[in-house]
């Protein structure tokens, strides 16, 4: 199995892609000295992306000071980060809102998850006033484990012996996925943002989001994400085959600074923040 | 298989939900619990899915019932009420509350799941509602399907899927 998945990274048609437009749009955000005309008219090469800015712009998650017409207009009002930030959200949920069938997690259910990891993990660097970008906090809670969607392809020919296996399992539920396919949705997960050549911060988030402690570079947004996840499973949304066999850590909670009274806010808030997503899930 | 005139009925995070054959009533459970109640008569039926026993803080029952066991659950009766059903024609079945894994250090995460259990049950009885199945606990999220043409449950877990047909 191993082998098959080093053929399709290899192999990059089959992989799940970025448009050239939009990792364009990522390298010129990153620089500090971009010119907001210049990316105005780079996202405007795509008129799909265009109009997916300007809908999104308007909708009451982002809140513009006045209505939106234009792409610059965006750019300006939210800032080149949260249409960064937008233009991320438009592109992944062909990716995100796919059914994961081995996982039994069914598309909607997924990109709900996805989104809802991404808000809840903004609310909490927000609260904990953590000195990390807002934004790529954001960004990071969507693509957390977007590996799935490339494993989920490989369930079907193991799937009666990982369920047999998965029984009776008191493991981590992901050395299963290693010991199945010969890579975690994790080390997947990572790999496919390597072929993207998107941030190192996003990588570590795939690579280590259940296992925090092993963050070298960015532990405080690896341990966000990871808070965030367990919360967001514990209430059912995206809850996978592997149930809640991802331990929470403490090592997280730490680095973060979340009590026990902020995870039952968290937890209880869970609802509400549903509802705010409410227009993004749609879209 | 599925008719594809069969509507599906999504019960969010703290939702209730009501509907009649042959609807179908469906949400996924971590921690919260499902409760549904279903009358094989009248082939209507109700769920709630509920994320704590207690209102933490007192303040938030009132905005929002439906997240809470000691507020969910009276409202689930008058759903039942609503849909034309007197008690005594519906019967009960509760999934979910599965626990964090172990090594969790959060009483608070590691409890909610068995509290919630214990207080619907507690409800359960007070109102002389027969619980009929269960399913709850452990370490898995669950997907559980009500069909409302004859009240059987799809319940999906770690893998496996298999219907239960008791109904009363």
């Amino acid at each position: 199995m191993k082998e098959k998945i080093d053929q399709l990274f290899e192999n990059e048609a089959q992989l799940p892609k970025i448009s050239s437009v939009v990792s364009k749009v990522m390298e010129m955000v990153g620089n500090p000295d971009v010119v907001i005309a210049d990316l105005a008219k780079e996202i405007s090469k795509d008129p799909g992306l265009t109009a997916a800015v300007i809908k999104l712009s308007n909708s009451a998650y982002f809140r513009p000071a006045k209505p939106v017409k234009t792409v610059q207009e965006s750019l300006m009002t939210l800032g080149t980060k949260t249409v960064k930030e937008i233009i991320l959200l438009n592109e992944t949920k062909g990716i995100l809102k796919k059914e994961l069938k081995g996982y039994q997690v069914d598309g909607e259910a997924n990109w709900l998850h996805s989104l809802i990891v991404a808000e809840l993990a903004k609310r909490i660097a927000v609260q904990k006033k953590l000195k990390v970008d807002k934004d790529v906090v954001f960004t990071a809670g969507l693509l957390h484990n977007i590996g799935k969607v490339i494993l989920a392809d490989f369930f079907p020919t193991v799937l009666m012996q990982f369920r047999t296996e998965l029984q009776n399992y008191e493991g981590p539920y992901t050395d299963l996925e290693a010991k199945f396919f010969g890579y975690t949705h994790q080390e997947t997960g990572a790999k496919l943002l390597e072929k993207w050549n998107f941030p190192q911060e996003l990588i570590e988030v795939a690579r280590y989001y259940t296992e925090p402690e092993k963050a070298t570079q960015f532990p405080e947004l690896v341990s966000i994400i990871h808070i965030a996840n367990c919360i967001v499973i514990l209430g059912g949304m995206g809850i996978d085959i592997g149930g809640l066999k991802i331990p929470l850590s403490s090592k997280a909670l730490q680095v973060v600074g979340v009590t026990e009274g902020d995870l039952q806010m968290y937890y209880t808030l869970l609802p509400e923040m549903a509802k705010h997503i409410e227009e993004l899930i749609s879209v | 298989m599925l008719n594809k005139d069969v509507k599906i009925i999504n019960v969010g995070i703290a939702d209730i939900q009501g509907g009649q054959s042959p609807s179908v009533i469906r949400t996924t459970l971590g921690s919260c619990i499902g409760v549904v109640f279903y009358s094989p008569e009248k082939k209507v039926g109700a769920m709630a899915h509920i994320m704590l026993a207690k209102d933490p803080s007192g303040k938030d029952s009132s905005k929002n019932p439906h997240k809470y066991a000691e507020t969910a659950l009276p409202e689930l009766l008058k759903r039942m009420t609503e849909l034309g059903c007197n008690k005594g024609e519906y019967f009960a079945r509760l999934f979910g509350g599965a626990s964090m894994f172990k090594g969790m250090n959060s009483s608070f995460l590691q409890n909610i799941g068995d509290l919630n259990v214990s207080v619907a049950k507690e409800f359960l009885d007070k109102e002389k509602i027969t619980l009929l199945v269960e399913d709850v606990g452990g370490h898995e999220g669950r997907t559980i399907s009500l069909y409302l043409d004859d009240g059987r449950i799809l319940l999906k877990k770690g893998g496996f899927e298999k219907y239960l047909y008791k109904v009363r």
